[in-house]
């Protein structure tokens, strides 16, 4: 059974749910309403046969001489009796009068038309003469219910002496044929609620589900590979409609992030290619024959030595960008800035040669940053300005602080970027034009290398270029 | 047999540009570098060139447009373009301005040669010859018979990728190694002894007792050196 409910479709088991709880709860609301009329119909009944009784019993009361102070020496005839039972019986409705033991001292009834009046009931009889005057049960006679009342005979009100207890029975026959009508009318009238109200649930809970189909099958679609399927936004502002529109949005991020992905991989593809065709070119033309030529084999080996230097380096880039891509690699110590610095000038003199390269010493600081990173950034800074600046052009290093932040600039006067250029500056293998006499072609992972870096230890890296003039890196990397 | 064919090739990287250059010059062509396409297309006006080896990732413009500017100033000697890009787009862009093949690298350099010589072939520039004659040796490469004095010998597929080597490059002196690397293939690891082997059958077969035909260098290999 609950693996049958849970096979159902949303829309089947929402609309079961809900049917069923309409079903209830309409049930309920008749159940009570009906309960509530019968009960409003008894006392009704009760009250009213008690009016009528009151004013026959006072009469007679009084006819028998029994409202007076002595009235109890006076000895009643069962006449007297018989005329009292008489008196308060009517078409729907017989009395008798009965002793403490149940038995029937006169009977009101007379006509066969009347109904029979029910045995005593002990029980409430001995209620009715211990005093209570607003007994009222139960009873049947042949399968007919019947609402019985019993009302003890006594002089005056709250005299103890009671004579004997007027049992009035009345059939509710009457009432119920009133109720029967009253409940099959209410009964046809919840059939058609529950059809309707069903009927006009599934259908709106089919509309409200109509968009999760739509977003179910755009899902199927993508999965397959279809990217750039979206779901249909409605105007909805319900949680479908948000959820549509989150998908949508999630959609865009990931197309976006999986075609960035496909771009970088078929870079590095290219990349690796680049080489590869010159280590087999070079490789085939040597076993060809150049091989026997000393001077041919001797530029090939060269060629390809480089060439396969270029492939680690290009790997290297490749694992250094994917390792960063961690922050848990990041291993930040402290560090006095002028003395690394100093450090990092020292050992930057087989890459400088001969070339200018000032340090402007900011403010004394220590900071928390990881040495290796940092020492790398300001590695390929300097190579890329050295790159692309003249021999005889400085290139200046300098530093601040900035709250929170340590700022570090390193300026060249070389060729700088355009706008356009420098808009991809970041861009994995995106490399700018190649000056005249520029050594080895990198492969454009520099930048890109370099900016995971300082974002790996929670800095920024943002580059000011003027064409022709030059280039400044400004790079910060927070203190702690 | 490769003579007065010159090959212009506009290629930037320096690794690609020495093998392709020391291969075709290998080869017997005449070759010509240019790093960039502005440079490649003086070239090409100052001096007539058989066929253009173009890659299209140059430092100061792409490979297309330099084709459609050589197309333009109306040359129209075939171009074999170098592309990295495996996607048809490219390849046909490269069609589409005016290069008469294409090659992806990383690519073979025999897959090269071949493209090379069909272009050649087929632009009417070389006219290349089923076949080869040397001596009274004549070498058919369309029908792979082979007859000495008119008389007709059988040899072994091996035995006859040896003659057709000697015969297009004679007196040309080849190490084991590159024999072996030639008719065997790159990536055969057996030794050279067997170079000798068939050497000796070929000059049975061909009737070259004492050694004149096919001669060995003692300490580097062989060379052919046909009667004249």
């Amino acid at each position: 059974m609950k693996n049958l409910f849970a096979r159902l479709s949303l829309r089947a088991r929402l609309g079961l749910l809900y049917a069923a709880l309409l079903i209830l709860s309409v049930v309920l609301v008749s159940y009570y309403s009906y309960w509530n009329i019968w009960q409003l119909f008894t006392e009704n009944e009760v009250s009213h046969m008690r009016a009528r009784a009151k004013p026959i019993i006072e009469h007679w009361l009084k006819e028998q001489g029994l409202t007076a102070a002595d009235s109890l020496r006076i000895k009643l005839k069962s006449e007297a009796f018989l005329q009292l039972a008489q008196d308060l019986t009517s078409r729907n409705a017989v009395a008798v009068i009965l002793d403490a033991e149940g038995k029937i001292i006169a009977s009101g009834k007379r006509l066969p038309e009347e109904p029979v009046p029910p045995p005593a009931n002990i029980k409430y009889l001995r209620q009715a003469f211990s005093g209570m005057n607003e007994v009222t049960y139960w009873s049947e006679r042949d399968g007919k219910p019947l609402l019985v009342f019993l009302i003890p005979l006594r002089p005056q009100p709250h005299n103890p002496k009671i004579f004997g207890v007027i049992q009035v029975s009345t059939s509710l026959a009457e009432i119920n044929k009133i109720l029967f009508r009253h409940g099959s009318m209410q009964i046809s009238a919840v059939a058609i609620v529950l059809i309707l109200g069903i009927l006009f649930g599934y259908w709106l809970i089919g509309l409200s589900l109509k968009d999760l189909q739509n977003l179910s099958a755009a899902c199927q679609q993508i999965a397959r590979g279809n990217f750039s399927r979206r779901t249909k936004t409605t105007q909805r502002r319900d949680e479908i409609g948000k959820l549509a529109a989150s998908f949508n949005l999630m959609i865009d991020k990931l197309e976006r992030l999986f075609n960035s992905q496909k771009r970088f991989v078929a870079n590095a593809a290219h990349e690796l290619l680049t080489p590869l065709t010159g280590l087999r070119g070079s490789l085939e033309v040597l076993l060809r024959g150049a091989q026997d030529d000393p001077q041919a084999l001797n530029r090939l080996s060269k060629g390809m030595y480089k060439e396969v230097n270029r492939l680690i380096r290009v790997c290297d880039q490749l694992l250094g960008l994917s390792r960063l891509e961690n922050s848990a690699n990041v291993d930040k110590r402290p560090i006095v800035l002028e003395t690394f610095i100093n450090d990092f000038k020292q050992r930057a003199k087989p890459l400088l040669q001969n070339r200018l390269f000032e340090v402007q010493n900011g403010p004394y600081l220590t900071f928390n940053a990881d040495p290796d990173l940092l020492e790398q950034i300001l590695f390929n800074l300097l190579s890329n300005a050295l790159r692309y600046s003249s021999a005889s052009s400085p290139i200046v290093l300098s530093w601040k602080l900035l709250p929170g932040y340590v700022e570090i600039r390193l300026s060249d006067q070389g060729i700088g970027m355009d706008e356009e250029t420098l808009s991809h500056a970041f861009d994995p293998f995106f490399r700018g034009k190649p000056s005249a006499g520029a050594g080895h072609k990198g492969a454009g992972l520099g930048l890109s290398l370099t900016r995971s870096m300082v974002e790996a230890q929670g800095g920024s890296i943002r580059i000011v270029s003027t064409p022709g003039k030059g280039s400044t890196v400004f790079f910060t990397l927070p203190l702690v | 047999m490769n003579q007065d064919t010159k090959i212009l090739i506009i290629e930037d990287d320096p690794v690609i540009t020495e093998f392709l250059q020391t291969g075709l010059k290998y080869e017997g062509y005449e070759v010509s570098v240019s790093n960039t396409g502005a440079e490649g297309l003086r070239l090409l006006s100052r001096q007539p060139f058989s066929l253009l080896v173009l890659d299209v990732m140059l430092p100061d413009s792409d490979g297309f447009q330099v084709c459609r500017r050589l197309r333009d100033h109306g040359f129209n000697l075939p171009v074999l373009m170098l592309t990295v890009k495996k996607e048809v787009s490219d390849r046909v862009k490269g069609l589409d301005s005016g290069a008469d093949d294409y090659l992806t690298k990383p690519f073979s350099f025999d897959e090269l040669l071949a493209r090379i010589r069909a272009l050649l072939r087929r632009s009417g520039s070389v006219r290349e010859e089923a076949v080869i004659r040397a001596g009274d040796i004549l070498l058919d490469t369309e029908t792979r018979q082979v007859h000495v004095s008119g008389r007709h010998i059988e040899l072994t597929p091996t035995e006859f990728s040896l003659l057709e080597l000697f015969m297009h490059h004679p007196r040309r002196a080849f190490t084991r190694e590159t024999l072996l690397n030639r008719v065997f293939g790159y990536d055969y690891d057996g030794g050279t002894n067997i170079v000798d082997v068939h050497v000796n059958h070929l000059r049975n077969k061909l009737g070259d007792a004492s050694h004149h035909l096919i001669r060995t260098l003692y300490g580097v290999g062989y060379a052919f050196y046909p009667e004249s």
